[in-house]
C-alpha cells in the first residue's frame, strides 16, 4: 500500500496537463457554440465544485448555495447599470464581498443545524432572496435587470475557465494539502470528537460556508455579464441548487474531480439530449432515467468509477462510521 | 371585523390544504429517512388521474381517492425497495444518493407527463367545487373543508394504526432504532416498501384534493415539494402530529400578511418565519419524532 | 488492495475507457453535416416546451408551424420565380432566459439558420436579442407581448403582437363604455411574474386613464394562494375584477371566487382564456369571463396563404384540435411577414451574412394585409419594432363560445353585465 502513491499519481498529472492544454486551445477547435456549450460546462463544474466545499468536505447539505450564485449577479447586474456604470472586473470583487458578509451573517446561525434541517433553512434562505429580489423595485422587480451586451464569446470562456481553475486549485490546497482540510474533514466525519480535539468547529465551518458562498458568487457575476439579462427566478431559483447537489452526488461526493465530472457530464448530456430530442418536451424524462440509473449502477458516483479499491475501502468504512453516527444522532 | 374572520378561516383553510399532502411525508421520512423530492410528482400524479376519470368516465373526482391510494400506493410499493437498498448501501452518504433518486424520478414523472398529457391546465370537477356555506359574516368554502376534514381523518387514521396496532407498533420500533427492530424479528426491508407504498398512495389521494381546491399541469410538482420540505422541517422532521400544527401555522401567517400587509410579501413573510425558527428551535416546532 | 504492474487498477482501465468513448462521442456533433441537396430556407424556433410557461410555449410553436405547413404545402416560399421549401429547426428555452441563448446560438451556429422564430416570454426574447445582434440574424416574435422587450431598441427583433401595455389599459375603457350601468369601480390583482405584472400594470394605468376608481391593486405571488386577496377584494365589493396571470392561475381565481360564493359585475382576465382548455377545465363557469385579444377567428381579414381568417381557424382547428387563439395567429403571421420579405429580397438560401441584414431591413419596411390584419413594425418610440396596428377586441365566454363584445363596431354578440350569481 505503501509504495504506490508515488508511482500512480504521473498519470494522473499528465492527464490534467492534457486536460488543461486541451481546455486552454478549445476556442482555436470548436465553433461558437460548443464554445457556449463549454463555457457552461465549465461554470457548472465550478459551481459543483463550490458547492462540494461544504457539502462534500464539511458535511453540510447547503440547499440555497443558488442563493449565492444570485448575489454575485445582482451585484454585478446591478453596479454596471445606471448610475454606476462601474466596469465588469470591478464588481466581481464587489459581489465577493457583498456575499461574504451576507455568508457570515447567516453561516453564523444557520451553522448551528445539522442535517435536513440545515438545508431546508438554507433553501428558506434563498426563497426569502427570490421573494425579496421580486418583490423590490431597486433590483428591477419580477421584470429583471439587463447587462449591458458584450458580445466577446472567447472572453466568456476564459473567464469561466479562470475561475474555475482557481475555484479547483483552492480546493485542492485547501481541503487536500493542508491542515485546514483535515480539520474540516474531521468536524464532517465526527463533530464532537473534533470538537474534542480542540477545533473550533464553529470558526472552520463558518470559514468553508464563506469560501463555498464566495467561489459560487464569482460564477453568478460572470454568468449575468454572459446571458445579459438576470430576472429573480433565473439566478436564484431553486433549480440551480438542484443541478449542483445532483451534478456533486452524480460525480463523486467530498472527491476534489468528482465534482467537475459530475458538473461536466450532466450539463453536457443534458444539451446534447436537449439538441437531438429537444423537439419534445421527452428529453426531460430521459435525462431522470439517466439520474435514476447512475444512482443504481454507481452509487459511488461517477468518479467512483476512476478511483482504485483503495480509497473505495476507505470511503467504505467512513460510510459506516458516518451511517452510525447517523444512527446516534436522533435523541 | 368579518375580514378579521375571514382571513382566520382561509389561513386554517390553506394549513388543512398544505397538511393533506406532508402528513404522509413525515412518515416515509420516519420510517426510510429519506426525503423524498417527488413527493410533488406524487400530487401531480393523483390529480390527473381525478381528471381523466372525471373527464374520461364522467364520474366525480371524488371517486378518483380511493383509485388514486390503489393505484399509486401499488407503484409505491414497488418502488420502495429499490429506495430502500439506495438509502441502506454502504456509499459515503447514502441519504444524499437516495434523495438524488427521488429527483431523479421527479424529473423522469414530470418529462413523461409533460410528453403523455400536454401542457393544458387541468381541473377535477366534484360534487363540492364552487360551493359554499355562509356562516355568519364568514363564507366557507366546501372544497377546502373537503381537504381539511381529509387532512384530519388521514393524520386521526396514521396516529390509530401507529399506537393501536402491532404493525404500526413495528414502524416506530423502525423509526426509532431501526438495528433494535430487526433484532426483534421486523422485516425492515418489507415494512420499508409498505410504508413507501402507504405515503405514495396518501399523496395521490391528497392530489387528487388538490387538482379539485387548485388545477393540475405537470410542471405545478415542484411548488408541493417546496411546501412539504418546509412544513416537514417546522414541524420536526418525521412528526406526523406536527405537521398539522405547522401547516396550519403557516397557511394562517400567509392568510393575515397576504390581507393585511400585501400578497406580494405572503410568501416572503413564510420563508422568513420558517428560517427564523429554524434558527430558534432547531429540530423545529414540536422538537420529536414520529 | 494491489495495484496492476503498470500502475492501475482494473477499474480506472474502465473508466479510463469509458471517457474515451465519452470524447469520442461528444466529438461527433463537432463534424458540419453537409447541406441537404435541395435548398431550403431554415427558420429556427425558440419557445419554451417545459418549465412555467409550457402553455403559451407551446401555442407559438404551434403558430409557427402552421405557417410552415401551409407554406410548404403550396410548394414553398417564391423567391425570384422559384419556390423554396422551409424547413424549421426547435430549441427548447425550459422558460428560462440562459437556456434561451443557448438554443439561439445553438440554432445559429449548428443548425445555420437564416433566421430565427422568437420566444413565447419575455425574459428569453431579451436574453437572446443580443445573440442575434452578434450574429447579424433577424429574428421574428409572434407572440412576446412584454413592452420591456422594445425598450432596448433591438436592431433585428420584431414583434407581431402589440405590447400589453397599449392593450390591456384600452380594455378597461372598452368595457366601462360597454357595461350598463356604467361600471365604476375597478380592483386589479397582477401575478408577480413577468409579462403578468405587466399586465396587471396595464389595468391599473387604464383605469385611470378611463376615469374609474381603482378599489385595490394587489400583486400575488405565483405559488400563493388566492382565498386571502379574493376575500379581500370581495369586502370592497368592486364592479369589475381584472386579473393580469397565466392560464393556471386565471383557473385558480374563478375556483376561488366560485368557492368563497363572490361575484363581480364584470372578470376580466389576460392571459389564456381564449385558449380552450380554460373553458374545459371550468365548464360552465366560465361563461362570463371577459378576455382581451387582438384577433378572432371571426375579424375580416385575409391574405393568400392562409385564406380569411375563418379558413385559417378551421384549418387550424383540425391540425391542433381547437379554435387557435391569436397567439397562435401571431405566430402564424410572422411566418408570412417573412414569406414577404424573402419574395422581396430576392435571394436564393442559403442566405449570406449580407443577405441576412437586407433581410432584416426588408422585414422592417414590411406593410402587408395578412388574414391576421394589418402588419407594420413601429421605426421608433418605446414600441420599437412592435407592429401596434392591431386594436384590442372584448371578447366574452358565452355560452363556451368565445365571442366578441367590443368595441361596439367590432361586437358580435351583446355585452353580459353585469354578470348573474354562481348557479
Amino acid at each position: 500500500m505503501t509504495t504506490q502513491p508515488v508511482k500512480s499519481r504521473l498519470p494522473g498529472l499528465l492527464l490534467l496537463a492534457a486536460v488543461l492544454v486541451l481546455l486552454a486551445l478549445m476556442p482555436l477547435m470548436v465553433n461558437n457554440y460548443w464554445l457556449r456549450i463549454a463555457t457552461g460546462a465549465l461554470m457548472w463544474a465550478g459551481l459543483a465544485c463550490s458547492w462540494n466545499i461544504l457539502g462534500g468536505y464539511a458535511g453540510y447539505i447547503n440547499f440555497g448555495h443558488s442563493a449565492f450564485f444570485g448575489l454575485g449577479a445582482y451585484v454585478t447586474a446591478f453596479l454596471m447599470n445606471d448610475p454606476f456604470g462601474l466596469p465588469f472586473l470591478v464588481t466581481v470583487p464587489a459581489g465577493m464581498l457583498v456575499t461574504a458578509v451576507f455568508a457570515v451573517i447567516i453561516g453564523a446561525p444557520t451553522l448551528r443545524l445539522r442535517g435536513a434541517y440545515f438545508a431546508i433553512a438554507t433553501w428558506a434562505f434563498a426563497e426569502v432572496l427570490i421573494q425579496f429580489a421580486s418583490a423590490m423595485d431597486f433590483t428591477g422587480g419580477i421584470g429583471g435587470i439587463g447587462l449591458p451586451p458584450y458580445l466577446n464569446e472567447r472572453f466568456f470562456y476564459f473567464a469561466m475557465l479562470g475561475a474555475a481553475a482557481l475555484t479547483y486549485l483552492l480546493t485542492w490546497l485547501l481541503f487536500e494539502r493542508s491542515r485546514f482540510g483535515l480539520k474540516v474533514k474531521a468536524l464532517r466525519d465526527h463533530e464532537p470528537a473534533a470538537e474534542a480535539m480542540g477545533i473550533n468547529t464553529a470558526l472552520v465551518k463558518l470559514q468553508t460556508f464563506v469560501l463555498s458562498a464566495v467561489t459560487a458568487s464569482v460564477f453568478g457575476a460572470i454568468f449575468a455579464y454572459w446571458v445579459t439579462f438576470i430576472n429573480p427566478k433565473s439566478v436564484f431559483g431553486g433549480d440551480i441548487t438542484d443541478q449542483m447537489v445532483v451534478m456533486v452526488l452524480l460525480g463523486g461526493l467530498g472527491s476534489l474531480w468528482g465534482p467537475a465530472i459530475g458538473g461536466v457530464a450532466l450539463f453536457v448530456v443534458n444539451r446534447l439530449m436537449w439538441m437531438y430530442w429537444g423537439d419534445t418536451a421527452f428529453y426531460i424524462a430521459l435525462l431522470g432515467a439517466a439520474i435514476v440509473l447512475v444512482v443504481l449502477f454507481l452509487p459511488n458516483g461517477i468518479a467512483g468509477l476512476f478511483s482504485g479499491r483503495r480509497s473505495n475501502a476507505l470511503e467504505k468504512a467512513a460510510g459506516k462510521l458516518v451511517g452510525r453516527v447517523d444512527e446516534g444522532e436522533r435523541p | 371585523m368579518d375580514l378579521f374572520l375571514q382571513t382566520l378561516l382561509n389561513g386554517l383553510l390553506i394549513g388543512g390544504v398544505i397538511a393533506t399532502f406532508t402528513i404522509a411525508f413525515q412518515l416515509t421520512f420516519g420510517v426510510l429517512h429519506v426525503i423524498d423530492f417527488a413527493v410533488g410528482g406524487w400530487v401531480v400524479l393523483g390529480g390527473y388521474l381525478g381528471y381523466y376519470m372525471a373527464a374520461g368516465l364522467g364520474v366525480d373526482g371524488f371517486l378518483a381517492i380511493p383509485a388514486a391510494f390503489f393505484l399509486f400506493g401499488a407503484i409505491g410499493y414497488l418502488i420502495g425497495p429499490i429506495l430502500y437498498n439506495v438509502r441502506n448501501s454502504r456509499t459515503a452518504r447514502p441519504e444524499l444518493m437516495a434523495l438524488a433518486l427521488t429527483f431523479g424520478l421527479f424529473t423522469l414523472l414530470r418529462g413523461g407527463m409533460l410528453t403523455a398529457w400536454g401542457f393544458n391546465t387541468r381541473n377535477v370537477p366534484t360534487a363540492l367545487s364552487g360551493e359554499s356555506l355562509a356562516l355568519g359574516p364568514v363564507t366557507v368554502p366546501m372544497i377546502r373543508v373537503a381537504a381539511a376534514v381529509f387532512a384530519i381523518v388521514i393524520a386521526g387514521g396514521l396516529f390509530l394504526f401507529l399506537y393501536r396496532t402491532r404493525y404500526g407498533l413495528a414502524i416506530r420500533a423502525t423509526a426509532e432504532n431501526r438495528q433494535n427492530a430487526a433484532l426483534m424479528g421486523v422485516n425492515i426491508r418489507r415494512l420499508s416498501a409498505n410504508v413507501y407504498g402507504l405515503y405514495a398512495g396518501i399523496t395521490a389521494m391528497a392530489g387528487v384534493l388538490m387538482g379539485a381546491v387548485y388545477s393540475v399541469n405537470p410542471e405545478i410538482g415542484l411548488r408541493y415539494t417546496l411546501f412539504a420540505f418546509f412544513v416537514a422541517v417546522l414541524a420536526g422532521l418525521g412528526s406526523v402530529g406536527g405537521a398539522l400544527v405547522a401547516a396550519l401555522l403557516l397557511g394562517v401567517i400567509e392568510a393575515y400578511v397576504s390581507t393585511y400587509v400585501g400578497s406580494s410579501y405572503s410568501l416572503l413573510a413564510i420563508f422568513a418565519t420558517l428560517f427564523l425558527v429554524l434558527l430558534i428551535s432547531p429540530k423545529g416546532i414540536l422538537r420529536r419524532g414520529l | 488492495m494491489t495495484a496492476n504492474r503498470n500502475g492501475y487498477t482494473r477499474r480506472e482501465t474502465l473508466g479510463l475507457g469509458a471517457a474515451a468513448l465519452a470524447a469520442g462521442t461528444l466529438g461527433m456533433p463537432f463534424v458540419r453535416t453537409a447541406r441537404a441537396q435541395a435548398a431550403t430556407f431554415k427558420a429556427g424556433v425558440i419557445t419554451s416546451l417545459s418549465g412555467e410557461n409550457i402553455l403559451g410555449g407551446n401555442l407559438t410553436k404551434q403558430g409557427y408551424d402552421l405557417w410552415a405547413d401551409a407554406v410548404n404545402a403550396k410548394g414553398g416560399v417564391e423567391v425570384a420565380g422559384e419556390q423554396f421549401k422551409v424547413e424549421m429547426f426547435y430549441g427548447d428555452d425550459q422558460s428560462n432566459p440562459a437556456t434561451g441563448a443557448d438554443a439561439a446560438e445553438r440554432l445559429i451556429v449548428q443548425n445555420e439558420v437564416d433566421v430565427l422564430f422568437g420566444p413565447y416570454t419575455s425574459g428569453s426574447t431579451i436574453a437572446v436579442q443580443p445573440i442575434c445582434q452578434k450574429y447579424q440574424v433577424p429574428m421574428i416574435s409572434g407572440s412576446a407581448e412584454s413592452p420591456n422587450v422594445w425598450k432596448a431598441k433591438p436592431e433585428f427583433n420584431f414583434g407581431i403582437i402589440p405590447a400589453v401595455d397599449t392593450t390591456s389599459g384600452l380594455s378597461i375603457g372598452v368595457l366601462a363604455k360597454q357595461s350598463n350601468p356604467a361600471a365604476k369601480t375597478v380592483a386589479v390583482i397582477g401575478v408577480n411574474e413577468p409579462f403578468s405584472k405587466e399586465t396587471g400594470e396595464g389595468f391599473r394605468d387604464g383605469v385611470a386613464a378611463a376615469g374609474l376608481e381603482l378599489a385595490a391593486y394587489e400583486l400575488v405571488p405565483p405559488d400563493g394562494d388566492l382565498t386571502p386577496v379574493i376575500s379581500k377584494i370581495a369586502a370592497l365589493n368592486p364592479d369589475v375584477v381584472a386579473v393580469g396571470g397565466h392560464e393556471e392561475i386565471l383557473i385558480n381565481v374563478v375556483k376561488t371566487s366560485k368557492s368563497l360564493n363572490f361575484r363581480p359585475k364584470a372578470l376580466i382576465m389576460h392571459y389564456g382564456i381564449t385558449n380552450p382548455a380554460f373553458a374545459q377545465a371550468l365548464g360552465a363557469d366560465a361563461d362570463g369571463t371577459t378576455g382581451v385579444v387582438v384577433w378572432l377567428p371571426t375579424v375580416a381579414y385575409k391574405d393568400d396563404v392562409f385564406g380569411t381568417a375563418k379558413e385559417f381557424s378551421d384549418m387550424a382547428a383540425k391540425k391542433l384540435g381547437g379554435e387557435p387563439d391569436y397567439t397562435a395567429a401571431g405566430c402564424a403571421a410572422s411566418g408570412l411577414v417573412l414569406g414577404d420579405a424573402l419574395k422581396r429580397l430576392g435571394k436564393k438560401p442559403a442566405l449570406t451574412p449580407e443577405d441576412r441584414v437586407a433581410l432584416k431591413d426588408a422585414i422592417a419596411e414590411t406593410d402587408i394585409q395578412t388574414f391576421y390584419g394589418p402588419i407594420k413594425f413601429e421605426k421608433d418610440g418605446p414600441h420599437y419594432h412592435d407592429n401596434v396596428q392591431p386594436v384590442p377586441v372584448l371578447v366574452q365566454i358565452q355560452s363556451g363560445k368565445v365571442v366578441a363584445v367590443g368595441p361596439k363596431e367590432a361586437a358580435a354578440a351583446d355585452y353580459i353585465y353585469p354578470l348573474p350569481a354562481w348557479k
